[in-house]
C-alpha cells in the first residue's frame, strides 16, 4: 500500500534490507527475471518470492497481499471519479498526471536502454520493436513474435562476445 | 452482462502473456481493447484512468482494475485484476527454478539479453503511443518532455513530478 510511484524500490527495502529474506543478489537475479518475462513486473516478482518460502500457497498470499489494498483504493478513487470528473479542476488535474505518468514510462524504457548501448547491435531489435508498434502499428502479439528470432540471434552473439 | 466479463477475461488473459515489459507496454493494446475494439470507455476515461492509477499507490497494473471496474463494478475490477496476471504468474512459477538453475551461464544471459531488449522497444513504443493519445495540447507534450528530462538529470521521486503535474494541472496551464 506504500508504493506510491511504484512498488519496486520499496519491495526491495522490505524484502533485502529489512527482512533479509534473500541476499541483494538472490533479489536482482530474480527481478531481473521478473522485468523480462511478460506480465505483470511486480505480480511477478511477488509469486517468485512467495514460492521461495511457501511454494503455491506462498505465491498466492504474496500476490493477494500486493494487490487486496491497492485493489480497493483504486476502486474507490474510481468512485469518486465518477463524482467529480465533471469539475474543470479534477479534469485539469488528472491531464497533468497522466502526462507527467507517460514520461514516467518513457523514461523508464530510456533507462532500460542504457544497459543495451554496449552492444549497439541490439539497438536494430529495440528499433525493430518500436517501428512495427507505433508505426506499423502491428498488435503486440505480432510485434513479439517477428521481433524475437532476431532478438535471440543478436543475444546469443552477444552473450558469445 | 457475462458475456462482457467473459470476453474481458479472455482478452485480458492473452494479453497476460505477451506484455514483455510489463504492464506499461501493454497501455496501447489496452486502449486499443477498451477504446477502439470494444467501446468500453472512451479516450478521455482511458486517459484518466491512467492518471489515476499513476498517482495511486500499488502496482502499475491498476489502469487495468479500474477499466474492469467500469465494465462490471467490484466484480469486474476483481476479474480484470485476475486474468491480467494469472497466465503470467503461472508461467514465471515454472519458468524462475528452470531459468535461475540454468547450469549453462550462457544460456541464461542469451534469454536475458533477448527478453530485455523486446522489454525496452515495447515499453518505449507504448510511451510514444499513449502520449500521442492522451496528451491534447502542446504544453501536456512538454510537460511529458520536461518530466523524462527530470528523471535523466535528477534523482528525485517519482511522486514529486506527479504532484507537479497535478498542480500545474490544477491551475489550467495543461
Amino acid at each position: 500500500m506504500s508504493g506510491f510511484g511504484g512498488v519496486l524500490p520499496w519491495a526491495r527495502r522490505t524484502i533485502v534490507e529489512q527482512e533479509k529474506w534473500l541476499t541483494p543478489e538472490e533479489f536482482s537475479a530474480m527481478l531481473g527475471i521478473c522485468q523480462i518475462v511478460p506480465g505483470p513486473n511486480i505480480v511477478n516478482l511477488a509469486v517468485c518470492v512467495g514460492s521461495r518460502f511457501a511454494g503455491v500457497s506462498g505465491a498466492l498470499a504474496a500476490v493477494l497481499g500486493l494487490t487486496l489494498g491497492p485493489v480497493a483504493l483504486v476502486i474507490l478513487l474510481g468512485m469518486l471519479y465518477e463524482h467529480y470528473s465533471y469539475m474543470p479542476m479534477v479534469q485539469g488535474m488528472l491531464r497533468g498526471i497522466s502526462a507527467v505518468g507517460v514520461g514516467l514510462i518513457a523514461s523508464t524504457g530510456f533507462k532500460m536502454m542504457r544497459s543495451e548501448l554496449n552492444y549497439p547491435p541490439m539497438l536494430v531489435v529495440i528499433l525493430f520493436t518500436v517501428l512495427a508498434a507505433s508505426y506499423f502499428q502491428l498488435g503486440l502479439g505480432w510485434v513479439v513474435l517477428m521481433a524475437s528470432p532476431l532478438a535471440f540471434f543478436l543475444a546469443r552473439k552477444k552473450a558469445n562476445r | 452482462m457475462i458475456s462482457t466479463l467473459a470476453s474481458l477475461f479472455l482478452k485480458l488473459s492473452a494479453f497476460s502473456l505477451v506484455a514483455f515489459g510489463g504492464i506499461n507496454a501493454l497501455l496501447p493494446a489496452l486502449y486499443d481493447l477498451s477504446v477502439n475494439q470494444e467501446h468500453w470507455i472512451n479516450t478521455q476515461t482511458f486517459a484518466d484512468y491512467f492518471a489515476i492509477a499513476q498517482a495511486a499507490p500499488g502496482p502499475n497494473l491498476m489502469t487495468v482494475t479500474l477499466i474492469g471496474w467500469n465494465v462490471g463494478g467490484i466484480l469486474g475490477a476483481v476479474i480484470a485484476t485476475i486474468a491480467i496476471a494469472w497466465p503470467s504468474s503461472i508461467m514465471i512459477f515454472f519458468l524462475q527454478r528452470t531459468i535461475l538453475n540454468l547450469r549453462d551461464k550462457k544460456k541464461q544471459q542469451v534469454i536475458q539479453y533477448a527478453a530485455g531488449a523486446l522489454a525496452v522497444g515495447l515499453v518505449l513504443a507504448a510511451a510514444w503511443g499513449i502520449a500521442v493519445q492522451i496528451n491534447h495540447s502542446f504544453a501536456a507534450h512538454l510537460l511529458t518532455i520536461g518530466t523524462i528530462a527530470i528523471t535523466f538529470f535528477t534523482r528525485w521521486h517519482p511522486l514529486y513530478l506527479i504532484v507537479i503535474g497535478g498542480v500545474l494541472g490544477v491551475l489550467g496551464f495543461i
